[in-house]
């Protein structure tokens, strides 16, 4: 969305024009939900989160300053939401680490099965490992992987220097490579 | 002399090279080719970037909209809900303040045997109204009723000109 669009949105949204937050969530929703369900695994979970997001984005739009874009703001209650999220997990003690040393879940030989079989699995095993990752990192991967977030937005939504972010995905992705190492053929 | 990269130093890049944000110089290019483990690390991390852009986005569910408006005026409904509760709460402790200060300053000047006094001559005077007015109440009924049924058909005349 164009920043003039992105501004005139934000003013009908204030004056509580009909339609127009339903058309900010309408034009934001996949981009949050996305981000989100990469972030936690069980969709139900991803969606009340999503919803909580657009919840703090109504509440808190009275207050937006438009100093930064529409978009990074929410993406910064995504990543804020998220956090907060993984902290609840922690707190009730939910078992969210999938270990990759499951039995039900180890690569056969790749030579023995079929290779689209082997690609699904493979990208299971890549969820797994994505959700044993911290949870800066997990939000990062699942940012930086989506159509139309780019660097500078992850560094603005997360309040780090755009250094640290690259420095941080790749030090996420060398963690994936060493978890699934063997597997990436 | 040329400066030779160690693998460690190699590994540090491999992530920014294989997603195509560092191109390598001709001293890792050269260490690459001799090295087969930073080749295989290189070609691993080409593999999973390539299966990160892959990963499907998964979509919003269809009602995703809708459940969360509801949400929202369900949120803000509670929250007027409290406002409300607090508003009548600060109204009903400010009305009590002010009758209880009033009864106190009544009490400490005196006044309070002014009011009685003032209460009796109003009902006293309210009764003594009653009593006259009560047989020409039929009359006073009928006038009001004619002046409604006047006014009435002045708002359905002016109603219908329009």
């Amino acid at each position: 969305m164009e920043p003039v669009h992105e501004r005139e949105l934000v003013a009908r949204c204030r004056r509580e024009e009909p339609g127009a937050f339903e058309e900010l969530v309408d034009h934001f929703k996949h981009l949050v939900f996305a981000l989100i369900a990469r972030t936690i695994a069980d969709r139900s979970r991803a969606e009340d989160v999503a919803q909580e997001v657009f919840l703090r984005v109504h509440r808190g739009l009275p207050y937006f300053r438009g100093e930064a874009r529409l978009s990074t703001w929410i993406y910064r209650i995504v990543v804020n939401v998220c956090s907060q999220e993984r902290t609840v997990d922690h707190a009730r003690g939910a078992a969210t680490n999938v270990s990759l040393d499951d039995p039900d879940s180890r690569v056969r030989a790749p030579s023995t099965v079929d290779r689209r079989f082997t690609d699904l699995e493979l990208r299971d095993r890549l969820e797994k490992a994505i959700q044993q990752l911290p949870s800066q990192y997990r939000i990062l991967i699942a940012g930086h992987y989506l159509q139309g977030l780019q660097y500078e937005d992850l560094a603005d939504a997360m309040n780090l220097p755009l250094g640290t972010v690259k420095t941080q995905l790749h030090r996420a992705k060398r963690r994936l490579r060493e978890l699934l190492e063997g597997e990436l053929r | 002399m040329t400066f030779e990269p160690t693998c460690a130093a190699v590994a540090d890049l491999i992530e920014a090279i294989a997603a195509g944000e560092l191109p390598p110089d001709a001293a890792i290019t050269a260490h690459l080719s001799a090295c087969a483990a930073c080749r295989a690390a290189l070609d691993r991390a080409r593999r999973l970037d390539q299966l990160l852009r892959d990963r499907v986005a998964p979509a919003a569910p269809p009602q995703f909209t809708s459940r969360t408006m509801q949400r929202i005026r369900r949120a803000r409904w509670r929250r007027e809900q409290v406002i409300d509760w607090v508003f009548n709460t600060a109204m009903i402790a400010a009305a009590l303040l002010v009758a209880t200060g009033v009864w106190i300053a009544l009490r400490n000047t005196g006044l309070s045997s002014i009011g009685r006094d003032v209460l009796e001559v109003f009902t006293s005077g309210m009764a003594a109204t009653a009593q006259k007015v009560t047989p020409s109440l039929p009359l006073y009924a009928g006038a009001t009723g004619l002046l409604a049924v006047a006014l009435g058909l002045w708002w359905w005349a002016s109603d219908a000109a329009l």
